[in-house]
């Protein structure tokens, strides 16, 4: 044990990589997406955006609310973005900068239902759960950037984004990245209230406690009010990203590269878009794409070869635009924390790793991110611990390569007592949560899963870990925002 | 003439939209009652066509493209069918992805599943205002009303909409279903709808059982 | 009702196995190479300085006319660096596991790796009452059996031991079960010394109808195992002496177990590792020139409470990389652990470690991964097990077909038809090309709903009707006339 307080962040550094298309592919892909642009271009749902862009030199059809934009003019457009930022955390121990060296794990986003942690049933999520979901990711070092893991149902319709936001500023010291204010109102609220904690609008801009997202709707449609709202946070200073996420087959094209294609194009797009009409925002590229069921038409997220493959030819694309990407899906299809779920998790998670995206989405559901449970984060943040240990690799030192000590003991001899085992066998990597008991200790305890130690724990840390707590009367002001934009 | 009937059935099988247009003009132009052809022609193949998926040998996306050259054939088929005095098969479904939600995937997937157990679907559309959805009721006097929303904010609509066909004196004459990612069984329960399914093939079972028959099986 | 499986291969008649999925290779290497080289330096240091113990007098004073340092009092046998370079020099780089099927034949070249069932269990899951119990021949047959008809299986080992029949011939009888259960190419890990070897060497021949059929094609191959540390039994190097000279593949398999028997930090666990294949390898080289031969790494870390292997940890996964970086760097085909996990049931951790190991074996580029179907830190086998490994292998192999970038694929025609707000479901695009989807067979793909009236199932129950369904249909290639005859002949005599 040493004598420093574990960090409250662990980012996970990004040393091996895999990139499955090569250079002429990653080229053909992005002048298919440019062609895309400048050929069939997105449908903008409000006139006085489309009119906007006009003006900023896109080729729009104002009828159609048609907007075609030039591959000269998407390209100058991307490099106006910020190829690297500050998100920061109230608390300044959870600073992030993406800069492209690491990369930061986050909280899956807006599950409408949640594991109960006292009964093991599925219902839906509430405000409460939403505040008690957020505390405890506040406590896990692993988990880097707090989305809203579910959400506040029952909380007004109109205002929901805000009580979100509420919930969470009160409940981590961690960046927090607003997905579910979706209209330029709810993010005016949320500015608010980020201004509230952060002290001040330059406060705020300088050190951005709050980033968030806009969602495409594929193929190729940006709905007016997330446009808006991403120009609110862009005059604000808060760093809003872009993420696509079609569905392989039904909103997207069924093959690969297709699916590719079409996904770089709507982020292509749509962060365009943004920066013609405020140049210079902080914006990342967002990646959300998975497979369908052939059958049922269903979801399938976290599935297979596919959805990997998406992760890792968008973070090829990613890097080539110099923009931060958020890449990933550590999801599973399975309803419980099985064979399945460890699987796809696993692989899911860890071909997230090697796309190298700068945030990895996104930790805590099953059943293809409908439902949220608290021990799978827990059980996650396991995941992220041994890729941190595959991380370390290998040192060499004379204490490492140890030739002595295997002379020392000989062939035939044994290690257990030797001085050198003592010293170094803690370096060795110890689960949390894999059992690791024999066979009969574990039939005589009832064949304790990981997911039961995972859930205890996720009960202690929720009776004893305390958040950051917010000066005395900034809570009131947020109420206060809420109040104002209910009304 | 049956020759042809049936040559209508295998485009639709070969997902060939340009011969079962062809067919299905050819049919009506030519005199054949247009029951005839709605009836043994279209509807037959939508059916084995379910068939075939519910064995695995066709997939969802056939299943839909299959329901969009059905929907291009019976566009010939209706007015004929209409002037004849003849009666549209198949209980009626009236579907709409509710107020202020634009997905409406899993609804299109829906209809074209319903078509295949022999429904008649007809689709709102997306962001379809409540009044609408009662008006339609009221016009077309439908055996199914399906809603459908994918949002937490737009799912609460759902009920709404009940309240209203309640209101307007109509909910008894119907039965109601609702879809989207996060409404489920309880939900449903909740706000009185008459069932829920979690994706398409699920939601024909549901509609078939609400409307009181079984999916004719090979 | 399940959606066709892409990874079903067209039916084959009964009596041919299914074709072999190879898993293509583009290796990485996990260590830079300052690192790497380190270790080689440090493993050459031990082989000069330490040598390996080497339990039989008269191998080692056969290895001391050969070119090594042999010290028969001392019992040990040291290997300067020029000899080691040379005996790595003349085993050759690429070579075939034939198969009595030759559809069944695997080149080891280092593009394809392929999976094989893992060895030598002494306990199993009953497939019918999911009690563990100790392993029989039965029990070797029907798993070689189902092994016979799993497309991802490349070739087998032992999975379990037959631990019915007399110790003395028990590897000519797992030969038996296995020769007469599969077409593929078998690799005996369970004949030690030089009697059984030629036994085996003897029924192998029966079945490749005759000695130089079998040299030319070679249906079997072997492994002998070092104990770690750095000790090697006297008749297993004669063992592989035997094999070698019968012109059957005969490699060398470490399997330390770090802070027990291997030192606790990684790489020092690497560089004796490394130091153990190198003397079986160079051993044989010494003797037989020119002999194929196999690096086979297969390392852990020990449990610190209770001693027990723990298999499937991150440290494991770096062993698994840096054993096939090396094997690489030597020229060699590499045998690398995989699948491994800790876990007694197919649960959530055993899918995280089944499925990180092999991506890692992916990665680190191994010629054959060894192996399908354990538990328990390699202690308890399952069918069902075996099945489900065999899926996260056709995962990753589906994930290296990568991203192809023709036209068809970027589909920019299709995209432009569709337009914002359409649909793909009916594009004849969309039919013509979805079926390349990968297709699962035991994830779950039921709604909740569902899933809860039916009582939970889960993937192992899928895999274990699966399994049920293979024994009841799949029937291997029959041996010819006789052969059979012959092999329980050559038992019988070796059992006297």
């Amino acid at each position: 044990m040493g004598a420093e307080p574990a960090p409250r962040i662990r980012p996970v550094p990004l040393r091996m990589r895999l990139e499955p298309l090569s250079e002429n592919a990653v080229e053909r892909i992005h002048r298919a997406a440019l062609e895309v642009l400048r050929r069939t271009g997105m449908h903008v749902r409000s006139e006085r955006l489309v009119r906007a862009l006009g003006e900023a030199g896109a080729d729009v059809d104002a009828d159609q609310l048609r907007v075609r934009f030039a591959p000269e003019l998407v390209e100058e457009a991307i490099a106006r973005a910020p190829s690297s930022y500050l998100l920061a955390g109230r608390d300044p121990a959870c600073d992030i900068t993406l800069d492209g060296t690491h990369s930061y794990l986050t909280l899956d986003g807006c599950a409408s239902e949640l594991v109960d942690l006292t009964t093991g049933e599925r219902r839906p999520s509430t405000k409460a759960d939403l505040e008690a979901a957020t505390r405890m990711a506040d406590a896990v070092p692993e988990v880097t950037i707090i989305w809203q893991p579910v959400a506040a149902r029952d909380a007004p319709t109109r205002v929901q984004p805000l009580h979100e936001t509420h919930a969470q500023l009160t409940n981590t010291s961690k960046h927090i990245q607003q997905m579910t204010a979706i209209d330029p109102d709810n993010a005016r609220g949320v500015v608010e209230m980020a201004r509230i904690v952060a002290g001040g609008e330059p406060e705020l801009r300088e050190r951005p406690i709050v980033s968030a997202f806009q969602c495409t709707l594929s193929p190729l449609t940006i709905d007016g009010d997330p446009l808006e709202a991403a120009l609110v946070y862009a005059e604000a200073g808060i760093p809003c990203g872009w993420v696509s996420m079609p569905l392989s087959t039904a909103t997207a094209p069924t093959t690969p590269a297709g699916s590719v294609v079409l996904t770089n194009a709507e982020l292509l797009g749509a962060i365009a878009a943004v920066q013609l009409l405020a140049p210079g925002a902080p914006t990342f590229y967002g990646v959300c794409t998975s497979t369908m069921d052939l059958n049922s038409g269903s979801i399938a997220c976290g599935w297979g070869p596919e959805e990997n493959l998406f992760s890792l030819a968008c973070g090829q694309l990613a890097r080539r635009y110099h923009i931060p990407s958020e890449l990933g899906v550590f999801g599973t299809g399975a309803k419980t924390q099985d064979w399945q779920a460890g699987a796809q998790h696993m692989l899911s998670g860890f071909t997230s790793y090697l796309a190298g995206g700068d945030m990895l989405c996104a930790t805590g559901t099953i059943y293809a991110g409908r439902v949220f449970a608290f021990e799978q984060v827990l059980l996650d943040s396991e995941l992220v611990d041994i890729i941190h240990a595959l991380e370390d690799g290998m040192s060499v030192s004379d204490e490492d390569l140890a030739v002595d000590v295997i002379d020392d003991v000989g062939p035939g001899g044994h290690f257990l007592a030797h001085e050198h085992t003592l010293r170094n066998m803690r370096r060795n990597w110890l689960p949390r949560y894999f059992d690791r008991a024999t066979w009969e200790e574990w039939e005589a305890a009832g064949r304790p899963s990981p997911r039961d130690r995972a859930r205890e724990r996720a009960r202690r840390i929720l009776d004893e870990h305390h958040p950051d707590p917010l000066p005395g009367d900034v809570e009131a002001e947020l109420l206060r925002v809420i109040a104002a934009h209910e009304g | 003439m049956d020759e042809k009937i049936a040559a209508l059935r295998e485009a639709l099988y070969a997902l060939d939209d340009q011969a079962a247009v062809g067919i299905t003009r050819e049919l009506i132009d030519g005199g054949l009652e247009p029951q005839r052809v709605l009836q043994e022609g279209l509807a037959e193949a939508m059916l084995e066509i379910g068939r075939r998926w519910n064995a695995g040998d066709v997939f969802l996306p056939e299943v839909v493209a299959a329901a969009e050259i059905f929907k291009r054939c019976n566009e010939i088929v209706e007015p004929a069918l209409i002037e004849a005095g003849g009666h549209t098969l198949g209980h009626r479904v009236v579907m709409a992805t509710v107020k202020g939600d634009l997905h409406d995937l899993g609804k299109n997937m829906v209809g074209a599943m319903m078509k295949t157990a022999g429904f008649q679907v007809h689709d709102l559309g997306k962001d379809v205002p409540t009044e609408r959805i009662v008006e339609a009721v009221r016009e077309m006097e439908p055996t199914i009303v399906g809603l459908s929303s994918l949002l937490t904010t737009t799912v609460p609509e759902q009920r709404v909409v009940i309240q209203a066909l309640e209101e307007a004196g109509l909910r008894g004459r119907v039965k109601i279903m609702v879809g989207g990612a996060p409404v489920t069984e309880d939900w449903a329960a909740e706000i009185g709808a008459d069932g829920f399914a979690p994706n398409a093939p699920e939601a024909v079972k549901v509609a078939l059982r609400l409307a009181g028959s079984e999916r004719p099986e090979a | 009702m399940t959606a066709r499986q892409t990874a079903d291969v067209a039916r084959p008649a009964s009596g041919t196995p299914s074709r072999i999925d190879g898993l293509p290779l583009r290796p990485t290497d996990v260590l830079p190479d300052a690192t790497i080289e380190r270790i080689q330096a440090g493993s050459l240091r031990i082989l000069e300085r330490v040598g390996v113990e080497v339990r039989s007098a008269d191998m080692i004073r056969r290895l001391d006319a050969a070119g090594a340092r042999g010290d028969a009092d001392e019992g040990r046998v040291r290997f300067p660096p020029e000899v080691v370079e040379e005996a790595l020099a003349r085993a050759p780089h690429s070579y075939v596991l034939a198969a009595r099927d030759p559809a069944c034949d695997l080149t080891l070249d280092g593009t394809r790796g392929f999976l094989t069932v893992d060895g030598n269990a002494a306990e199993i899951l009953d497939l019918g009452t999911g009690v563990r119990r100790a392993s029989t021949k039965e029990d070797l047959a029907q798993i070689t059996r189902v092994a016979d008809g799993l497309s991802q299986i490349g070739f087998v080992w032992q999975p379990v031991a037959a631990r019915d029949t007399p110790l003395p011939v028990q590897p000519l009888h797992e030969l038996h079960a296995q020769f007469t259960n599969t077409s593929k190419h078998i690799q005996l890990m369970t004949a030690v010394n030089a009697e059984q070897a030629r036994g085996a060497v003897e029924i192998a021949a029966i079945v490749a109808g005759g000695e130089d059929e079998l040299r030319a094609r070679p249906i079997l191959s072997a492994f002998q195992t070092s104990l770690s540390p750095l000790t090697y039994d006297g008749p297993a190097l004669e063992a592989a002496v035997v094999y070698a000279e019968a012109g059957v593949p005969s490699g060398f398999v470490a399997m330390p177990i770090s802070c027990a028997t291997a030192p606790a930090s990684r790489a020092a666990a690497l560089v004796q590792s490394n130091a153990e294949i190198l003397a079986g390898i160079a051993s044989l080289e010494l003797l037989v020139p020119g002999a194929p031969t196999f690096y086979g790494a297969c390392g852990t870390v020990m449990d610190l409470r209770t001693g027990a292997a723990t298999c499937g940890g991150p440290e494991d996964l770096l062993f698994q990389m840096a054993g096939a970086q090396l094997a690489r760097r030597y020229g060699l085909p590499s045998s690398i652990g995989t699948n491994a996990t800790g876990s007694k049931t197919a649960d959530w951790q055993a899918g995280v470690e089944n499925a990180l190991s092999v991506m890692a074996s992916w990665l680190g580029g191994a010629d054959m991964l060894c192996g399908a179907g354990l538990l328990y830190g390699a202690r308890v086998y399952s069918i069902a097990q075996l099945l489900l490994d065999a899926e996260l292998f056709d995962l990753v192999r589906a994930m290296t077909d990568g991203v192809g970038d023709t036209d068809e694929d970027l589909a920019l025609d299709v995209i432009e038809e569709v337009g914002p707000g359409g649909h793909y479901l009916a594009q004849a695009h969309t039919l013509r090309n979805m079926r390349s989807q990968w297709q699962s067979r035991f994830f779950g793909r039921d709604p909740w709903e569902d899933w809860e009236a039916a009582g939970r199932p889960g993937p192992s129950d899928r895999a274990r009707a699966r399994a049920v369904a293979i024994l009841a249909e799949h029937h291997p290639a029959p041996l010819p006339d006789g052969v059979e005859e012959q092999i329980l002949e050559v038992i019988a005599a070796y059992g006297r």
